[in-house]
């Protein structure tokens, strides 16, 4: 909560959250929001431009164009969101024990996580996908498989940080379970750290989410999603150039609002592990979280 | 260091710049770049896959790239079989012996004679792999071939069998490839070059990139007047829109799958810009979606299911809207003026009032607004899979999709690469997957032969009632000399397959070419696989 | 120096065996029995219990998993991945190629990337706070956020089409077949990592020498060459660090500009569900991958021996 007041004093990036809270709003709304059913084909209304009621205009098929990035949202930032919390979740799991129990749970642990980190998140994925098919499902188990190792990596470091501190070690010796000491000592501590490598993760998820409905491997028609979507618009962008706003500037916008919301929760939480923790981008995952690779 | 700023800045000023002026003046841009291409009379045309594996006797190549390579003993035009490699032949009294005179002076690409004797090799060489060729009915005829002299083979059959010529004069597998690529005296093993006899010689290929075919000089009926012809792999769509309007590619046509790569709208904006021209062949095969009646325990291998799905597909619309008024909604499996087709069926109007009454007659209950039908417990949800480097045929999908999903059937949409939903055909893996007839030279005879093929719509109508009527009909009206006979026959076996829906029509296909605007001499052959760019000039 | 290269080789060994493995096991994560996909594949009719139990026996698929791992990782040693279902051909065949073109459109970006980063980074530590600062990460910032696909799409209407000066697709064009699939990388991931190379700088700035030099009166400029001397290091870092990291996410690049290469070759696999090419391409570019990380490792102890100690 002083994270989420310290970041609030920074006014821009206040606004970033209020509009990721809105979006996700719109999202689980969508039903209520949305001004026509996304999937109502009106072959009438094809690339129909922008009307009263229809305010973005109609698709190749004469689907609200409005609608569909209202129901957009869930695919393209609601899943992902999930997608991420499960990852994190699980490396919370895999980082808390590693970092609390050390010795050889630490061990092979980190082991796995190396294994896990020695493939490509887009190299996973694709493989994922290869063999459970085409689909959004897959995408995410793909995503979730993937990421926790990263997560657990970081989560661990900061684990072992606070294991060593001295009410911890107080609490132990008085005797306290060690599940209690971490959720009631340990937890608390970390989770800004879990805020800050979570929130600069979710920027690149959705890019790569959209990116693979893109390729035509990720959610499947009918439903909407901002990737798909644009690609279907790619196909007519010469004649309707106009169809590729609206998704395309969706992406921008959320995917801005999400980096930067990441980078304020950083400053906020110690401007001086700005420099280095802004290595631990998403995509460097597997090089940032390895010990002795701090760049600055 | 200012510039590389600047550099940046260019970019976003660039990338809004051509969010807001796109669409207007693209064509006018893109002006000469096609003619560029033609100064040097070369055709590049897009293909969304590798020419790949082009032995003659196998079915893994892209057949028009085949068709340019190889040639067959006879060839199907629309004046009936012509003579090709052959120059005559002769058929016995009792059609059992056919014996052909072969052209004098031809040579394969690598300089080997042909004659008699690499004949009978190429026609041996097919037989020796008779499991692959189950299709084409011939292969399972063939009793020997035999060199009579140099030039004259003689072909003989087990039993009278009508379709032979045509069925020779097919791209493959009875094509000839020059028997010093063979591999182990034969080909079912891979070959280890592609020289055929044909018009144009393979020069250079790229896997996965591009394929690059030569004029061949000593070509018998005189050398043809494009000197180069290249096959670029790209992808469907705007990638290939690009690379037509930018000149890169000249040439695209509708490739072997019936698939388009990109979409009427487009081909209008090229045709518009003055680059280049359309050209499009009359109607040759059906579009359509194939139900895997056979399938253990989909809904699809009820009647009623086929039957509703036929009610539900708006196939107006689908030609007025989807392909912009350029294809003819289909009634039935073939059109009237294909061979024997010329019957009455009962035509399925669309109409979903009566789709749905249908499903629920046959015991699918709808459920609360929009949800699934149900059955037994059973949900009414079945899976299409399109090719996706077609994107008239996603378009389609999505449309059929939502109507009907208006009667309440769950339709999951599922994007495949052609060679996947072949290999789904032939395995029975799917629910309805998109197909089209083989086209003016295969219809009916081969589409229908191909009803009782493993490889091909065995799966689709083995659920048949009558299936084993079906077959014994189909098998009895290859031999059966009897002109009479054989209508009567075509007739009740297309009568059976249309009663029991198991080809649900759409549209009426054709071969669409969009060509530089000063290419003459485009024609269509009488199959929709290959086009005769041996007849193409630049004016 | 040694030491630390053979130890850091020696951790990827044990890596790399296990890194094979999990690639191994991808093929059993499917939920379809591969001995009836083989059958499936070569299209062959009537397929019985019979039959797919005689085909488990001809793959050794009735062996215990061990074993079948360890012929496996055997023969992917000498590159014998199988034959492709599709095409038949030798997977190595067609993925051989296709890596050697990923890697030189990795290898290109990467250096791309490497000098775009560090001219910005210098050029922004050097105004910080100042307008050219906030302009340039603005402008990464927004460029960072756009779907790469979206803004591929925008520069190839633009430099190819409108203005006729490069390809549209394909690698055939020489250096210029490069620069737009290059570009929309390096745009992505510069917009990133010269972050690291404008902290570093910022950091120098602080440091002792440049303060000592400072007050001993050293011109202005030496200083600046001494800190982007420094902070070249990282430049090496980021390099070896993005290496491996864009040679696994060209996916989506390779596929709009029809480069032949990994990222084009396994989506088309993926869409004809040929999947020995799929399981070839996971442990070919994890394999790199484990590689270029080493590599990477070992040059930055090189460049900077305080790494050294650290593992």
């Amino acid at each position: 909560m002083k994270l989420l007041r310290q970041l609030c004093r920074d006014r821009f990036a206040a606004l970033c959250l209020c509009f990721l809270t809105l979006v996700a709003a719109a999202g689980l709304l969508a039903p209520l929001l949305a001004p026509h059913d996304p999937t109502a084909v009106q072959m009438a209304l094809r690339y129909a431009p922008p009307s009263a009621s229809y305010w973005l205009g109609n698709d190749h098929l004469g689907r609200c164009v409005l609608s569909r990035i209202l129901y957009g949202i869930r695919p393209s930032f609601l899943w992902v969101l999930v997608a991420l919390a499960l990852s994190v979740a699980i490396g919370a799991v895999v980082g808390f024990l590693a970092g609390y129990c050390r010795g050889w749970t630490d061990a092979v642990l980190m082991r796995i996580c190396d294994v896990m980190l020695s493939f490509p998140g887009y190299v996973m994925t694709l493989a994922v996908i290869g063999i459970l098919g085409v689909g959004l499902d897959n995408i995410l188990i793909a995503f979730a498989l993937m990421k926790w190792a990263w997560f657990a990596r970081v989560i661990r470091t900061s684990v072992m940080q606070f294991a060593d501190a001295d009410y911890v070690k107080f609490s132990r010796t008085l005797g306290v379970g060690h599940v209690r000491i971490m959720f009631k000592h340990i937890l608390p501590v970390a989770l800004p750290d879990i805020a800050v490598i979570s929130s600069s993760a979710f920027g690149s998820m959705i890019l790569q989410i959209s990116g693979f409905s893109f390729l035509g491997l990720g959610i499947q028609a009918p439903n909407a999603e901002w990737g798909m979507m644009l690609s279907e618009a790619r196909s007519v962008m010469f004649s309707r150039p106009e169809l590729m706003l609206a998704p395309g500037v969706a992406i921008v916008l959320v995917v801005s609002a999400v980096n930067f919301l990441s980078d304020a929760l950083q400053t906020a939480l110690d401007p001086k592990l700005f420099a280095s923790r802004r290595e631990t981008r998403p995509g460097l995952a597997a090089a940032a979280a390895r010990p002795g690779r701090e760049v600055a | 260091m200012n510039k590389s700023i600047l550099f940046l800045l260019s970019i976003l000023i660039v990338a809004v710049l051509a969010l807001a002026g796109c669409g207007n003046d693209a064509k006018n841009d893109a002006k000469n770049n096609a003619n560029g291409e033609a100064s040097d009379k070369a055709l590049v045309y897009a293909t969304s896959k590798d020419i790949n594996d082009m032995n003659p006797h196998l079915y893994a190549g892209s057949i028009p790239a085949q068709g340019m390579v190889f040639e067959s003993l006879v060839e199907n035009t629309k004046d009936g079989i012509k003579p090709s490699l052959a120059e005559s032949w002769d058929i016995s009294e009792d059609g059992k012996t056919y014996t052909f005179h072969l052209r004098q002076g031809v040579v394969f690409h690598d300089g080997a004679p042909f004659d008699a004797e690499a004949a009978k090799l190429n026609i041996d060489a097919v037989q020796a792999n008779a499991s692959k060729h189950a299709w084409i009915k011939l292969s399972t005829k063939i009793v020997s071939v035999d060199v009579v002299d140099t030039y004259t083979i003689k072909l003989a059959l087990s039993e009278p069998y009508y379709p032979t010529l045509l069925e020779l004069a097919m791209t493959r597998p009875y094509a000839f490839l020059s028997p010093r690529d063979f591999k182990n005296g034969g080909t079912k093993d891979g070959v280890i070059g592609y020289h055929g006899t044909g018009p144009y010689q393979l020069a250079e290929h790229q896997a996965e990139q591009y394929a690059t075919f030569t004029s061949n000089e000593h070509y018998w009926n005189g050398a043809p007047k494009i000197k180069r012809i290249t096959a670029k792999v790209l992808p469907a769509g705007e990638t290939t829109f690009l690379a037509l309007q930018k000149g890169e590619v000249n040439f695209i046509f509708t490739d072997d799958r019936g698939a388009d790569s990109i979409d009427v709208a487009s081909m209008t904006q090229l045709t518009d810009s003055g680059d280049y021209r359309l050209v499009r062949s009359e109607p040759m095969n059906t579009k359509m979606l194939a139900a895997n009646s056979g399938s253990a325990n989909s809904p699809i291998r009820e009647r009623a299911v086929r039957e509703a799905i036929w009610y539900s597909v708006d196939r107006e619309t689908i030609g007025r809207d989807i392909f912009g008024g350029t294809e003819k909604p289909a009634d039935a499996l073939f059109s009237p003026n294909v061979n024997y087709a010329d019957i009455e069926l009962p035509k399925r109007a669309y109409d979903p009032e009566k789709a749905a009454t249908m499903l629920t007659d046959a015991g699918w209950i709808a459920g609360k607004d929009g949800e699934v039908r149900t059955k037994n417990g059973v949900k009414l949800n079945l899976k299409l899979y399109y090719d996706a480097n077609s994107p008239s045929q996603k378009t389609q999908a999505e449309f059929i999709q939502s109507t009907v999903g208006e009667i309440g059937v769950g339709l999951a949409l599922v994007g495949e690469a052609s060679a996947s939903i072949a290999s789904r055909r032939a395995s029975g893996d799917y629910d309805l997957l998109f197909n089209q007839t083989w086209g003016l030279a295969y219809d009916p005879l081969s589409t229908i032969a191909a009803f009782t093929s493993e490889a091909a719509y065995l799966h689709t109508t083995e659920g048949m009632a009558n299936a084993q009527d079906l077959y014994a009909k189909i098998d009895a009206v290859t031999v059966s000399a009897d002109e009479t006979a054989r209508r009567s026959l075509y007739g009740e076996i297309l009568k059976s397959v249309h009663d029991e829906a198991v080809f649900i029509p759409l549209t009426h296909g054709n071969v669409t070419v969009v060509a530089p605007r000063d290419l003459q001499g485009i024609a269509f052959k009488q199959t929709q696989y290959e086009l005769p760019f041996e007849q193409m000039y630049f004016e | 120096m040694l030491h630390y290269i053979g130890n850091r080789l020696l951790i990827a060994v044990p890596l790399l065996v296990a890194v094979s493995f999990v690639a191994f096991l991808l093929s059993s994560l499917s939920p379809s029995d591969p001995a009836e996909v083989v059958l499936h594949a070569q299209g062959v009719p009537g397929i019985t219990e019979g039959l797919i139990a005689e085909t488990r026996a001809a793959l050794g698929m009735d062996r215990p998993l061990l074993m079948r791992y360890g012929d496996w990782l055997l023969s992917a040693v000498r590159f014998d991945f199988g034959d492709s279902y599709i095409t038949g051909k030798p997977v190595w065949s067609l993925l051989g190629p296709a890596f050697l073109h990923t890697l030189t459109l990795t290898l290109v970006s990467a250096a791309v990337i490497m000098a775009l980063s560090v001219v910005l980074g210098v050029v922004c530590a050097l105004h910080e706070g100042k307008p050219t600062d906030r302009a340039v990460r603005g402008l990464a910032f927004l460029l960072t956020a756009m779907p790469p696909y979206w803004l591929a799409a925008l520069l190839v209407w633009f430099f190819s089409v409108k203005l006729d000066l490069l390809p549209t697709n394909g690698m055939d064009d020489g250096y210029r077949s490069f620069i737009l699939p290059v570009a929309v990388l390096a745009i992505g991931y510069a917009g990133i990592y010269f972050r690291n190379i404008r902290s570093a700088m910022l950091g120098n700035l602080n440091e002792d020498y440049v303060l000592y030099g400072r007050a001993s009166g050293l011109p202005e400029r030496k200083i600046t060459l001494r800190i982007l001397r420094n902070s070249l290091q990282v430049a090496v870092s980021v390099f070896g660090m993005a290496v491996p990291i864009i040679l696994g996410s060209t996916v989506v690049v390779e596929n709009l500009f029809a480069w032949p290469g990994l990222g084009t070759l396994s989506v088309k696999s993926i869409l004809s569900r040929d999947f020995p090419i799929i399981q070839a391409y996971v442990l070919v570019l994890a394999v790199a991958f484990v590689a270029f990380n080493t590599l990477s490792d070992i040059v930055n102890a090189a460049l900077n021996p305080k790494l050294r100690r650290e593992r």
